[in-house]
């Protein structure tokens, strides 16, 4: 589509690359990312804030890509799913979210795993209900709920485990 | 013709707008040129429209300096208006904000409470907006500024007139938040029902802030309930019966709650809303007065 008179230039790095693009201001950051980055792994699941399928991380928060502005991101550090581990060396939240079963159908995932990578870092308690509260922005439609807190748990503990070793 | 999964209609007639001001004075300035929806986390932007009706200008006040943060001075605690949910719950305050700090922890989700900021969601007049019964226990002014008028102040109840509807003219834009230090003695509670425990729309909520005296005696009293009538309410008759109290003797009757006028929608019907609030009250009463 030619440039018209509305668009907007924004600047962004996204997994550590950095990206001008001419948007329509009204772009949400998950058609920019879905549509014109084609960084796919970042899912619309409900595109209205209530599923957390399109959770991504800007300036190291975790924010739904569905309900943010693009044009808001301008100057700002996205990391989506695709900048986390590779096919060949996962995350180690990813290795446990296999190791746990942490899903059936898949399509909550990335959200679950960016969810989750923040979680870790904020200042939430060590219990299970703690992790079900930080979690609790993801619906997994197909249930996995227990094994989602498991792998959660399982990088908690080992990551708290290095830090006192 | 866009692809069906942009949310706004392809219209080269409509006339877009994004400005990115960073200072208050640039801000107001915009905002004497045309109509703009003002947008700072955005978390309500979205679903408040239906698809493919988008506002075409937008102000984005994130970039404005000194719109975030809390301090103290002047006899009250200002909250400024691009103060996000997270940054309230992580905010070191006293046991008065404790309620708002619950409220803060179930409004939507972690990522929207890392978005959403406390004047946003005052400004989208949500009958089920977390934060205003809270706030309205809290006794919150608001601040509002313009170009033109300078500054003004008044009180939250009188802020939010209806469903989707407040005072703010078209050149005004909410700086800040202010609580009054009166209320700084008191403790507070906030109770939400919802169909689960998270991410979820108030069904009814309720907020309260007490304050005993040395003898254990109620001796102020907030009591503000949302979800049971276009905009949340103080409940003026309970609060004037429980001064002089002792928790004990709490009682909630369902004249205290007169002013609610809760509908029947698809998230409970107006029976259930009243049972509710007349439980929530007592609930948020004694556990804002336990020690």
């Amino acid at each position: 589509m030619a440039a018209s008179a509305h668009q907007l230039r924004i600047d962004l790095t996204v997994n550590g690359t950095v990206h001008g693009i001419d948007i329509d201001p009204r772009t949400t950051l998950l058609d920019l990312l879905r549509e014109t980055l084609d960084l796919t792994g970042t899912k619309k699941g409900c595109n209205h804030g209530q599923c957390g399928a399109c959770t991504v991380h800007v300036n190291g928060k975790r924010v739904l890509a569905c309900l943010t502005l693009a044009a808001l991101c301008d100057g700002a550090d996205v990391r989506t799913i695709e900048g986390v581990g590779t096919p060949e060396k996962l995350h180690p939240l990813q290795d446990a979210f296999i190791a746990h079963d942490g899903f059936q159908c898949g399509y909550c995932t990335s959200g679950q795993i960016m969810s989750a990578l923040a979680a870790l870092e904020e200042p939430w308690g060590p219990d299970d209900a703690a992790i079900k509260e930080a979690m609790s922005g993801n619906i997994c439609r197909c249930g996995a709920y227990p094994n989602i807190v498991a792998a959660v748990q399982e990088v908690r503990k080992s990551a708290e485990g290095g830090r006192n070793a | 013709m866009l692809p069906y999964y942009h949310s706004y209609t392809n219209d080269m007639e409509v006339d877009l707008a994004f400005e990115r001001p960073d200072n208050l004075e640039l801000a107001l300035d915009a905002l004497k040129t045309r109509a703009f929806r003002v947008i700072a986390g955005g978390t309500d932007v979205f679903p408040a429209v239906q698809q493919g009706q988008l506002p075409s200008a937008f102000l984005d006040v994130t970039r404005i300096a000194g719109l975030g943060g809390i301090t103290r001075g002047d006899g009250t605690t200002r909250i400024g208006a691009a103060t996000t949910w997270t940054d309230i719950v992580r905010a070191e305050l006293p046991a008065a904000f404790d309620g708002l700090k619950e409220a803060a922890r179930e409004v939507g989700s972690v990522q929207i409470q890392n978005a959403g900021t406390i004047a946003g969601n005052l400004c989208n007049a949500s009958p089920a907006a977390d934060g205003v019964p809270p706030l309205l226990a809290l006794d919150a002014r608001v601040e509002i500024a313009s170009a033109a008028r300078g500054t003004r102040v008044l009180a939250l109840s009188q802020f939010i007139q209806g469903v989707r509807k407040t005072t703010l003219a078209e050149d005004e834009l909410v700086t800040a938040v202010l609580i009054p230090d009166q209320a700084l003695g008191t403790r507070s509670a906030f109770e939400k029902l919802g169909s689960r425990r998270y991410l979820v729309i108030s069904i009814c909520m309720t907020a309260a802030n007490i304050l005993l005296d040395a003898q254990g005696r109620i001796a102020q009293a907030r009591v503000a309930v949302g979800s049971c009538s276009a905009v949340a309410q103080r409940l003026p008759a309970l609060e004037a019966d429980l001064l002089g109290k002792r928790l004990q003797d709490v009682t909630v009757s369902t004249a205290h709650l007169s002013p609610l006028s809760p509908i029947d929608d698809v998230r409970g019907s107006g029976t259930y809303r009243l049972d509710a609030a007349q439980e929530q009250c007592k609930r948020a009463i004694l556990r804002a007065g336990a020690v």
